[in-house]
């Protein structure tokens, strides 16, 4: 799938700007997440990836041959419901899949089972991070993937991929309690930690294995709802970030304008950042939903809901909890690793890596290390790179000691994402040659190297300029290559320049 | 008329050509799978074919299995073989099947029934033919036209033979969501032997017979009923008790069934838009080419049949939001009306149903083992008169409360009318008692074979 980039004037004008004085902005979400499966929802043994060629990953069943029907996989209803008790959600013991029927291409059977009438869960709440705020969840509910369908340019076909028909998806439906385009981006953050937490699913926006709707209103603080407008495949968190914002630019010009906004669906187009209308209310497709008269009743025990309560793996907000306790980190530190703030963490891979290079250096040390130096190389998750835990640990360890300097650790750090190895960090600084300056004498040298250099900054801290202080020990680091210790070389600089008075 | 086989393990069975086969293309009379040929045997073929059998061709039938008189095909009209120069209907929908056992083309023939499409065609030709209790056959690689209502079953010239397949193809099959499990057969045939020890052998001794009256309406054809009297004197005779009833709710199966069938169908059909299936119908300049159904739409109304067609609309309307609540839900609560009404009469309790529900419907009284009722209003209409009269569907009266509530119904012969046709009487029995049936069914057999003429029940 493309992937847009905005122009960076355009994404801090959104950014910035999305609420306006007086008004306040109501959300809700519907979540397609894809459950990772070796099956189908309905069919096995297929489930396409992406890397497969077209139409490879197709039993009769997904190309909706006569005479076939559904079996319910009984893995996609464990992630479902791994989902729901994640989300505090309501499991329901009796749930039934219905059939939403369209004509299209890439939908072979002319119609989708869904859950319309009865969802496998219902209520439930995501916290959301990077506020108090808990958004409720109205429903989960289990239903089909379509295949994908492309108009061919300058043809009048269209080709249809059936690898994706069939394949399992959750819906997630939150209830309209976010109010700004912040907060929906950070729901979508936090949702897409929980499912790879869990391991249920990918949830990449980007390669369509977690897809976002939103419902947007606005309204005069203190009124009522406002009419509210559904935007339709956000593909990446910037696209619903931006969508918003735009989207509700557009209903406050309309309604200072005099007009009501009109109840209507729309998309989102991302080259103009700008929403279009889609359909309107009265143009709303009729799905004629019928209860799929094949799929019996699905039946839930409470002795599954146990089995899975008990085989759950570690929450996001558990983690969290149990690294501030156990490492003494920050929250936001925690956070970070735990992958709720950054959703780069997939089935908390980045907390094992954590806590691996944290048996070889001090732990607090190692994760700002992680977090604030190689996350930033990286921009993924840590195990994605070539660097092993030990060494990751062995190198905040040098610099927690105060062996080497932090300045010496980047470079060193720089070295190990640059040139892939199984070399100690402490053998990367003494080819570096990053050994800190230690000995006193040497770092007077420089000092006075410095002095004699900068005879304008000398005068100026003379006459009283205390500021020019901080471009003198620069000057310094700079002569030692990161190897003297700014506290140091202030110290020694302080102490010359009173000497020469 | 029919050939004895030789040997039990080679059989000659025909398909009706709704049901999926590796060999031959399976059409179901209609012009959209006119070339289709299926990758896969369905399970009652597979089943079938292991045991021996031999597939020896595929039956016509009314388009999709909808229809009475088996007139929608592509294929043409199936000729009643009882005497073809008067050119009268098999019936439908399984009416190739029911022609290809009357002649004596086949061992037996498997059929479908989604509302009497197997019961008619057996009793307008003189067989027998049974639609099994829901769940048992598994429809895995048949057709579908109504999911909730489509069973397979067999016909045939005895009830023993019948008998034979049926044993063959009822198994738990794990392709078909809605198959009975083997933990649910056991439990129903343990019940049944609680009721009855031993076989019958030659007497219905113990036998409770109900005889509900709203199954002789007034278009049922005097000779039928007299038919019907017949048999049941027969059954007296033969130590079975004979108990009047009422089944309320059968006066509004008939609309039930048909908004349910329709709904069903509209959503099953939905895939043949050709795409895949059927000569598609390309768009010219007068399509609106902004949707994929309006496109679809030109292919669907060439390749549909004019009887599917209209079902398609009926059950299309009955699922829109604004007609779904009237039309769909008010037809699932007359469904469960006519499920309660049976298990009112039945001894036997319903092991679909809850097991908490069990102890009251085992206290209903009176309470009977089997239904009489006459298959069918008429016998074997002309080909010319009749087509595409609501006729055609008042005759679904009889048979389609049987599907609505799942049970297993099977046709038997019952003499001739005045006009000298077959006529069939239907014997109805609770949820599970499908053997019940067939062994009564031979024991009236053997008593017609070696007995005096008999008087009518009155």
């Amino acid at each position: 799938m493309r992937r847009v980039s905005f122009a960076p004037h355009i994404w801090r004008r959104y950014a910035s700007n999305y609420h306006v004085p007086g008004w306040e902005t109501v959300i809700g979400l519907e979540v397609h997440a894809q459950l990772k499966s070796q099956a189908k929802l309905f069919s096995g043994p297929f489930s396409g990836g992406l890397d497969d060629a077209p139409n490879t990953r197709v039993s009769p069943f997904d190309a909706a041959f006569p005479g076939t029907l559904p079996i319910v996989n009984v893995q996609c209803v464990e992630s479902a419901v791994r989902m729901a008790l994640a989300l505090g959600a309501s499991v329901q013991q009796k749930s039934t899949f219905d059939r939403k029927h369209y004509f299209y291409p890439d939908l072979p059977a002319g119609y989708q089972i869904t859950q319309k009438y009865a969802p496998i869960a219902l209520g439930g709440f995501l916290a959301l991070h990077k506020s108090e705020r808990r958004v409720r969840i109205k429903q989960l509910q289990l239903e089909q993937d379509t295949g994908k369908s492309r108009s061919e340019a300058e043809s009048s076909y269209h080709a249809i991929d059936l690898n994706r028909a069939g394949n399992a998806l959750v819906e997630i439906v939150s209830e309209p309690d976010m109010r700004s385009a912040e907060e929906a981006a950070d729901y979508v953050r936090t949702l897409q930690a929980l499912i790879r937490n869990l391991g249920v699913g990918d949830a990449q926006m980007e390669d369509g294995s977690f897809r976002c709707d939103a419902n947007i209103s606005v309204h005069r603080e203190g009124q009522t709802f406002g009419t509210r407008c559904e935007i339709k495949n956000l593909n990446s968190v910037k696209s619903l970030v931006v969508a918003i914002s735009t989207e509700v630019a557009r209903h406050v010009e309309t309604l200072l304008a005099g007009s009501a906004v009109m109840q209507e669906t729309r998309g989102f187009d991302e080259m103009r950042t700008q929403t279009y209308p889609l359909r309107s209310k009265e143009d709303a497709p009729d799905y004629r939903y019928l209860p799929d008269a094949n799929l019996p009743p699905l039946l839930i025990d409470q002795g599954f809901l146990e089995h899975m309560r008990q085989t759950m793996p570690e929450l996001p907000d558990a983690i969290e909890a149990r690294l501030q306790r156990q490492y003494s980190l920050s929250q936001l530190t925690a956070k970070a690793l735990a992958g709720s703030s950054t959703g780069y963490s997939i089935n908390g891979t980045d907390v094992q890596y954590f806590e691996r290079a944290a048996q070889y250096g001090h732990p607090t040390s190692v994760a700002n290390w992680l977090v604030n130096e190689l996350r930033p190389l990286l921009q993924s998750d840590f195990a994605s790179s070539s660097i092993s835990p030990e060494r990751i640990g062995l190198l905040a360890e040098l610099v927690h000691s105060g062996e080497i300097t932090y300045a010496s650790g980047r470079t060193v750090l720089h070295d190990m994402v640059q040139h892939p190895s199984d070399e100690r960090p402490a053998d990367v600084v003494a080819r570096l040659g990053l050994q800190k300056v230690s000995n006193a004498s040497h770092l007077e040298e420089l000092c006075k190297r410095c002095l004699e250099e900068l005879p304008a900054e000398v005068e100026k801290y003379r006459t009283g300029n205390e500021r020019v202080l901080n471009k003198m020990v620069g000057y310094v680091r700079r002569l030692s290559q990161g190897t003297a210790e700014p506290a140091a070389i202030t110290n020694m600089l302080r102490s010359l320049l009173a000497n020469e008075k | 008329m029919v050939a004895e086989p030789s040997s039990a393990a080679i059989r000659d069975i025909a398909v009706k050509d709704n049901i999926c086969t590796t060999e031959w293309n399976t059409t179901c009379s209609s012009a959209m799978l006119k070339n289709f040929k299926s990758p896969y045997d369905a399970t009652a073929v597979r089943l079938l074919r292991n045991s021996g059998a031999r597939i020896v061709g595929k039956t016509n039938l009314d388009e999709f299995g909808m229809g009475s008189l088996n007139i929608h095909s592509i294929h043409g009209h199936v000729i009643n073989p009882h005497d073809v120069a008067e050119r009268r209907s098999t019936g439908g929908s399984s009416g190739g099947s029911a022609a290809a056992v009357a002649s004596g083309m086949c061992f037996a023939a498997l059929g479908t029934d989604t509302g009497g499409s197997i019961r008619l065609p057996a009793s307008y030709c003189g067989i027998y033919g049974l639609k099994p209790s829901y769940g048992l056959v598994s429809r895995h690689g048949v057709v579908a036209y109504a999911d909730s209502l489509d069973c397979v079953g067999v016909l045939a010239a005895s009830a023993q033979n019948v008998h034979e397949v049926f044993g063959i193809i009822s198994q738990h099959d794990y392709h078909d969501p809605s198959s009975a499990s083997t933990g649910r057969r056991d439990r129903v045939r343990d019940l049944l032997q609680q009721r009855f020890a031993n076989s019958f052998g030659t007497s219905l001794h113990g036998l409770r017979v109900g005889v509900p009256q709203e199954y002789f309406p007034a278009e049922l054809s005097p000779a039928i009923a007299h038919s019907t009297r017949i048999v049941l004197s027969r059954m007296q005779r033969l130590g079975a008790t004979i108990v009047p009833m009422s089944l309320p709710s059968t006066p509004y199966a008939l609309s039930a069934y048909y908004v349910i069938a329709s709904a069903e169908a509209s959503s099953n059909l939905a895939r043949y838009d050709g795409v895949r299936y059927g000569a598609y119908v390309p768009p010219d300049a007068t399509t609106d080419v902004t949707r994929a159904a309006h496109i679809y739409a030109l292919t669907r109304t060439q390749n549909f049949g004019a009887e599917v067609r209209k079902r398609i609309l009926l059950g299309t309307y009955a699922l829109t939001a604004e007609a779904f609540d009237n039309y769909f839900l008010q037809a699932q609560r007359v469904r469960k009306r006519i499920i309660d009404d049976f298990d009112g009469a039945f001894a036997l309790p319903n092991v679909r149903r809850v097991v908490e529900e069990e102890d009251t419907l085992l206290a209903t009284s009176p309470s009977v083992d089997i239904l009489v009722h006459p298959s069918a209003i008429r016998t074997a209409p002309k080909l010319d008169e009749d087509s595409g009269r609501l006729d055609a569907y008042v005759q679904d009266v009889l048979t389609v409360p049987a599907s609505l509530a799942g049970l297993p119904a099977l046709s038997v012969p019952a003499g001739t009318g005045d006009d000298g046709w077959p006529v069939g009487v239907s014997l109805v029995g609770q949820w599970g008692s499908d053997e019940l049936l067939l062994e009564v069914a031979e024991v009236l057999d053997k008593h017609v074979s070696s007995s005096q003429p008999d008087e009518p029940h009155r």
